[in-house]
């Protein structure tokens, strides 16, 4: 019996190993692997009926995604980060917009352009194309967009007095501003209301949601060729503009703990939110709301707002470039960006996407105001090598200076430029050190 | 002759069947302690980028220089230590307390020991978690501040104000940790004998004599024990920083664990966070060492 036993394993040891060692046939399908962020049940039902889609109709190039938690904060790009010192990269993964840079400059990812020709690039909103591009090249590529604008509660702004119809009647041309903003959060400051909700999280959050104040001040938070901070994100310009925003939460209009959907839960009266909110509120929401576009610095009117999402790259492990690009060529088509736009409830990058039914609710009322914002006004994020260290040092100073205006109930300019040298200091610490020539 | 023959082949067999035995434990040891901490103190020694391993650029020992002069380093660093001199007797003796509440025999003991041991069965994420909405500055949100402001006090920014913060998890943890170090000193007072307590109050010795003069010295062992695995456990505090205030208000709960991580993977400085951890280790070691001699020499 013994014997018989030990037979078996050896036959079964000597057959699994055969079966490893049997050398990769030329017809063999190439196998793609996807990591994206874990989604709503609506996006991972659609990726499940769109790869399944596509590897029926392509047998030759078999995909399959791996939805990684994107938690808050940066736990997915560490999860990258650790993928790449263990060799461990996937053949496609996603990237949020600013990254690109970071991770193209690091040559983490490769170059798309042989898949996308300018033509197919044209039918882009150009916030992503330039999102997405690094040192001339494009790097990645999404079907969606973003965008931040002034969301408020209509029922509670009547009752505190303020002006909605004004609201509602504004236009991209004559937006509110940071006065009116900072005055609407005074009026409607309660003891169980907060005028506004101004801190998206305690990561990347803070430099998306907030960056459109700087460049209507007048100052972006890095030169637009990405090598410097020093006079940008500690200019006297973005001292004033984290001046304005530390003051929102030194009287007690903005919380410096916002709890998790403040505003859906009627705990604030506005809100800086994403696009992405739109959805939650409509189906959420027992109040009457209203959205109007990013606001504008009183002195320059200068009407910009966020932009950025998550798109797709195709990494340097990647043994089947070709095959990569082909599957994105494909996942980017009208249909499938419409779609998938439509199913994440946020604006896509396709300008054609919007004449699909999927998208007819971009037309009017608060998605088409969007629209508006990302045609228009939207400018995106420093494209710079240097940014995680940048948004990371950048969040964790905000933190500080809010902290510090919530504890003592008043702004101190000495401190907020202090902060933000901080923030110069480590980014130019990093650039020289790893990426300046 | 032939006996000594056939004892020395057991002994070897047995010498062979311990080192069979012990040989998992020693190669993933090896595996992922050992060689890990080899390549933390080489990898120190190198301008590292996480995201650029080919660009990798010996540099010798810059990174110690660099860390030497880094407030950053120095401030958590300081943070680290406060935490651990202020938790580690705090935590020890509400342990204690806790161990001889429920030492004693009653009905429903069993679902005290339950409750006080049941944080540590929680994960200390969700914990973390639950603790940042109790601490919330606003008491329309906060609990703790609601019920001080019922009672008429002014709300306390408990994790965003830097005199507050690191107290506050310091609160939270000595809660969460104190059930499992409860459960060792309850095994420690099961192991002292009745008849000294009894011959020591037929002699009119107190309960708190007893306690110091029996308890105490009776749990010496597990003092130290505990002490120590505390102490380690304090010393490589993350979870709570990470969750609850990111390392802030103005540093004030940036522990050096925490550095390690933002250097490493929000920065990418991997040769610059190995040269921290390398740091960490020896502070560490040391510090066990002296605790142990200052142990050594109490007994």
């Amino acid at each position: 019996m013994k014997k018989a036993v030990s037979m078996a394993m050896a036959v079964t040891v000597a057959l699994s190993t055969a079966a490893t060692t049997v050398p990769v046939m030329a017809d063999d399908p190439v196998e793609l692997t996807i990591w994206s962020p874990t989604d709503t049940e609506a996006i991972e039902a659609w990726w499940e009926e769109k790869l399944a889609e596509w590897n029926e109709a392509n047998p030759d190039i078999q995909v399959s995604r791996e939805a990684i938690d994107r938690s808050d904060s940066y736990a997915y790009d560490n999860k990258i980060a650790t993928a790449v010192t263990s060799s461990d990269l996937p053949d496609i993964f996603y990237v949020d917009g600013p990254q690109v840079s970071y991770y193209a400059a690091n040559g983490i990812t490769v170059p798309l352009d042989d898949y996308f020709s300018e033509d197919d690039l044209a039918d882009f909103v150009d916030s992503a194309v330039a999102q997405n591009t690094y040192d001339g090249s494009l790097y990645a590529i999404g079907a969606t967009e973003s965008s931040v604008a002034f969301y408020y509660n209509k029922d509670y702004l009547t009752e505190c007095g303020v002006d909605v119809e004004d609201l509602d009647s504004r236009t991209i041309d004559n937006p509110i501003t940071w006065s009116e903003f900072a005055e609407i959060a005074e009026k409607c400051t309660t003891d169980d209301y907060v005028g506004a909700h101004i801190i998206m999280d305690h990561g990347e959050g803070l430099p998306y949601a907030l960056e459109p104040m700087y460049l209507s001040a007048g100052k972006d938070y890095i030169s637009e060729d990405g090598t410097t901070a020093d006079g940008y994100v500690n200019s006297e310009e973005a001292v004033e503009t984290t001046s304005y925003l530390a003051d929102m939460i030194a009287k007690g209009y903005a919380n410096v703990e916002p709890i998790t959907d403040e505003f859906l839960n009627g705990a604030c009266a506005t809100m800086l939110g994403g696009s992405w909110e739109i959805a939650t509120l409509e189906a959420n929401a027992d109040f009457e709301w209203g959205i109007t576009y990013y606001p504008v610095n009183d002195d320059t009117s200068e009407a910009v707002s966020p932009c950025g999402d998550w798109s797709a790259a195709i990494s340097k492990d990647c043994e089947n470039v070709d095959a990569a690009g082909q599957f994105l060529q494909w996942l980017m088509n009208t249909e499938n960006v419409a779609t998938y736009a439509a199913a994440i409830a946020k604006p896509a990058t396709r300008t054609s996407a919007y004449e699909e039914e999927a998208m007819a609710d971009y037309q009017e009322g608060s998605r088409a105001l969007i629209k508006e914002q990302l045609e228009n006004t939207a400018v995106p994020r420093p494209r710079t090598p240097s940014y995680a260290t940048f948004s990371s040092a950048y969040a964790e100073a905000m933190s500080n200076i809010f902290s510090d205006a919530a504890s003592n109930g008043e702004v101190d300019n000495d401190y907020i430029q202090s902060e933000l040298d901080t923030v110069s200091d480590t980014f130019t610490e990093d650039y020289e050190t790893y990426y300046a020539e | 002759m032939a006996k000594t023959k056939k004892l020395t082949g057991r002994k070897r067999d047995e010498r062979v069947a311990a080192y069979v035995f012990v040989a998992p434990a020693v190669i993933l040891l090896i595996a992922f302690l050992v060689v890990p901490m080899i390549y933390t103190v080489y990898f120190s020694g190198f301008k590292y980028q996480i995201m650029r391993p080919d660009a990798i650029e010996f540099i010798g020992l810059e990174n110690y220089q660099k860390l030497f002069s880094d407030k950053n380093f120095w401030m958590a660093l300081k943070n680290t230590v406060y935490f651990t001199v202020i938790v580690v007797p705090c935590q020890c003796a509400l342990a204690l307390g806790l161990a001889l509440l429920v030492s004693k025999k009653f009905r429903g003991v069993a679902i005290f020991r339950t409750m006080y041991f049941s944080p540590q069965l929680t994960s200390m994420v969700v914990i973390s978690v639950l603790w940042s909405v109790l601490y919330n500055a606003n008491p329309n949100t906060g609990l703790i501040n609601s019920l001080l402001v019922s009672l008429g006090f002014d709300p306390i920014s408990f994790l965003n104000d830097a005199d507050t913060a690191m107290n506050s998890i310091i609160f939270m943890s000595a809660w969460q940790g104190a059930g499992y170090q409860m459960m060792i000193f309850l095994a420690g007072l099961q192991g002292i004998p009745r008849d000294q307590y009894e011959a020591a109050s037929v002699d009119g010795a107190t309960k708190f004599k007893q306690f110091l003069y029996i308890t105490l010295p009776g749990l010496k062992g597990t003092i130290k024990y505990v002490i120590m695995i505390t102490m380690i456990q304090a010393m490589k505090l993350f979870t709570q920083p990470y969750i609850m205030t990111q390392g802030g208000p103005k540093n004030s709960t940036k522990t050096l664990v925490y550095y390690i991580y933002t250097q490493g993977f929000q920065k990418g400085n991997f040769g610059y966070a190995c040269s921290i951890a390398a740091v960490f280790f020896v502070i560490v070691v040391c510090m066990s060492m002296a605790m142990k001699k200052i142990t050594a020499a109490t007994d």
